[in-house]
């Protein structure tokens, strides 16, 4: 779940909102989440936002911090909600798409939902109806 | 940054554990909590003025407590003391036990060990413990002065009395010899003329000039600087000074019992000083008694 | 009349609720404490991060105060039991006030000024923001994660200061009787030690703890009862210290009856 509606909890560093899901539900160490989450950032380019706080985060960045926090859990299904409400900086889908696929090994199914205006920075015309 | 202050709350954790689990154990240890405990089983008839946790005393020091009162199925109470390690060398086989009940302060048990050579007091062995009353000897040791006292007084009551009385003895005597000096001095002529002898007239005046000189002496006797009722007096005055430092002291009694139920040392001097008021006393009635006749010839004999 | 014993009513049937919320929050509380499965990796994080933030970062400040609090306490008692003549019962004063009384109680002033208004603050603000509501979302149990480390984070925090204040005050006391009254430490130890009981001391450790679990619980339940709104935070963090104080003073006379007896 990726959405407003579930903000980043603001007084831990931006890598324990990763790790915390794993730490949480599979008692993953300290050492191992923080490293597991480090390799996740890795991809992004994103490795000195770990020590961030949530007001401290860009947009993007706040939003792969989310991403990365869905996919933590055990055969993830991400449900982005409303995305351009968390990055509203952003034109169309294609930061969108390319952050969902440098993680694509790590979840099934990704289900977007917004509104239906903007289908078009979707690129899509016949989009479902939400 | 978590690393270090995973680290911080660690030295943080151990520390002030450390610091408190030490302090615990050495009052545990100071309290003597960690020693092995010997236990002695002592027998009393009366479990009054016993109680749990009672200081076991040895030449003042305290060797141990008392562990658990119960009463056996002859209803004789068996007291078992608990004595640490070191100190259970104190107790012998020929030790005795004594409860000391002071007239201030919390009870104690006692042990006194004459013979340090003889063999350890097997711990099977029932040992039957003396009671020392402290308050009620004090108090038997005050009765007969005071009954004595009381002698006196009654005594003196009775002289004082018979002094005064007109009809007493002293006074009797006195009336009848002025009577006879009276009418003798009015019949010198008389007893000249009845017996026709001067010189018989003569002696009986001397007799009777005698009798007064007697008078005189002992109306010194009795009331003279030396007399015999001014040291009467002295003396009274005495034992009424040591009879107020007696209620001083046992005022202090008072006065310490409600300040410190256990202040021994006090106690100790308080007691010394009652003690030694009420042997004073007894002598100063003793010195009375010699002075003054006994019960029995309450008259003075006049010579 | 009528409107006013409504008060009175409304008044007393409030504090019952609360009361008793404040009560049954406890007991779950402690159920969680004593549940394994509440030990996660995530949970055992925030208790460390917990006690930095309420016992390490104030340490330097707390060594001095107790130094400094201690002396000075110790000196008061020292001269006030010398005028009077009471030396015979230094043991007991400085055991009885500054051990079991003194100590428990400023740790814990010390701990709620600085602690627990931030730990009401704080939940009123992941209330409002709707953080809870992501851990919810997450499957994360808000218990577990978030109250069980603060509130045992509350019970070692309070019981460990206060010891440290314990012993702080009485060594420094120790020097300040050597320096000032030429007492020598042997005389000093002894006569603590003389007055120092095992019961008096298990009595003062129960009372650190339930000292240290409430001034952590009641914040925190506070900070829950804040609405969706922000101006609801102050108003949270305000009732909730109040509540702290009461029951700093209700558990104070609670221990003192429990010690009298």
């Amino acid at each position: 779940m990726i959405s407003l509606d579930a903000p980043l909890i603001s007084n831990l560093d931006a890598w324990i909102n990763v790790a915390l899901i794993k730490q949480y539900h599979e008692n993953l160490p300290n050492k191992k989440a923080k490293s597991l989450v480090l390799h996740f950032l890795e991809r992004y380019g994103m490795e000195h936002i770990a020590d961030k706080r949530n007001a401290a985060l860009t947009n993007k960045e706040r939003f792969i911090v989310m991403l990365l926090r869905a996919v933590m859990v055990r055969n993830a299904l991400i449900v982005l909600d409303r995305p351009f409400m968390i990055i509203p900086d952003i034109q169309d889908d294609r930061f969108i798409y390319d952050s969902l696929q440098l993680i694509s090994d790590s979840f099934k199914e990704c289900h977007i939902f917004d509104y239906k205006w903007f289908e078009d920075r979707y690129g899509i015309m016949n989009a479902e109806k939400n | 940054m978590l690393k270090k202050t995973e680290f911080k709350v660690g030295l943080f954790v151990v520390i002030t554990s450390v610091l408190i689990v030490a302090s615990i154990a050495y009052l545990a240890y100071s309290k003597g909590l960690f020693t092995r405990e010997h236990t002695f089983t002592l027998s009393s008839t009366t479990g009054e003025d016993l109680s749990e946790g009672m200081p076991v005393l040895f030449s003042g020091y305290r060797i141990g407590r008392v562990g658990k009162l119960e009463l056996n199925d002859k209803g004789i109470l068996l007291i078992t003391i608990r004595v640490p390690e070191p100190h259970d060398q104190w107790i012998r086989s020929n030790s005795t036990f004594s409860l000391y009940k002071p007239l201030i302060g919390s009870s104690r048990l006692i042990v006194t060990t004459n013979d340090l050579s003889s063999p350890s007091l097997s711990p099977g062995t029932i040992r039957e413990i003396t009671i020392i009353n402290d308050i009620n000897e004090t108090i038997k040791k005050v009765q007969p002065t005071l009954e004595k006292i009381n002698e006196v007084v009654t005594n003196i009551e009775r002289i004082t009395g018979n002094l005064a009385d007109p009809q007493g003895d002293v006074n009797r005597i006195l009336r009848n010899t002025e009577t006879l000096t009276a009418n003798l001095s009015k019949k010198e002529t008389f007893i000249e003329m009845a017996t026709g002898n001067p010189e018989s007239a003569k002696s009986v005046n001397e007799s009777l000039k005698k009798v007064k000189d007697i008078l005189v002496k002992t109306d010194e006797q009795l009331y003279g600087d030396d007399g015999t009722l001014p040291l009467i007096r002295k003396i009274l005055k005495d034992i009424i000074v040591k009879l107020e430092k007696l209620n001083a002291a046992l005022d202090n009694v008072v006065k310490i019992s409600a300040d410190a139920s256990d202040s021994t040392k006090d106690f100790k001097l308080l007691r010394a000083e009652i003690d030694s008021t009420v042997t004073s006393i007894a002598k100063l009635v003793k010195d009375l008694d010699k002075i003054l006749p006994s019960k029995k010839e309450p008259e003075i004999k006049l010579p | 009349m009528t409107e006013f014993i409504e008060k009175i009513g409304k008044a007393s049937m409030n504090a019952t609720a609360t009361f008793r919320d404040i009560l049954f929050f406890a007991f779950t509380i402690l159920a969680r404490i004593f549940q394994k499965k509440t030990y996660n990796s995530a949970m055992k994080m925030v208790l460390v991060n917990q006690i930095y933030f309420t016992s390490v970062q104030i340490l330097p400040l707390f060594t001095v105060l107790s130094i400094i609090l201690g002396s000075l306490l110790i000196g008061i008692v020292l001269q006030i039991i010398k005028n009077l003549g009471l030396a015979e019962y230094l043991g007991r004063i400085l055991m009885g006030l500054v051990v079991t009384e003194i100590s428990p109680f400023v740790t814990v002033l010390l701990v709620a000024l600085r602690s627990s208004s931030a730990m009401n603050a704080e939940i009123a603000v992941m209330k409002v923001n709707k953080e809870l509501r992501t851990l919810d979302t997450y499957n994360i149990d808000v218990i577990d994660y978030l109250f069980v480390p603060r509130i045992i984070n509350g019970v070692v925090s309070v019981l460990l200061l206060s010891a440290l204040f314990s012993i702080l005050a009485l060594t420094s006391g120790m020097i300040f009787s050597k320096l000032i009254f030429g007492m020598s430490f042997d005389v000093y130890t002894n006569v603590l030690l003389k007055s120092a009981d095992i019961y008096d001391i298990d009595i003062y450790l129960i009372k650190c703890c339930i000292f240290g679990f409430f001034i952590t619980l009641i914040p925190i339940r506070s900070g829950l009862s804040a609405s969706d709104d922000l101006t609801s935070i102050p108003i949270a963090v305000l009732q909730g210290m109040v509540k702290v104080f009461i029951a700093i003073i209700f558990i104070e006379v609670l221990s003192l009856i429990l010690i009298s007896l």
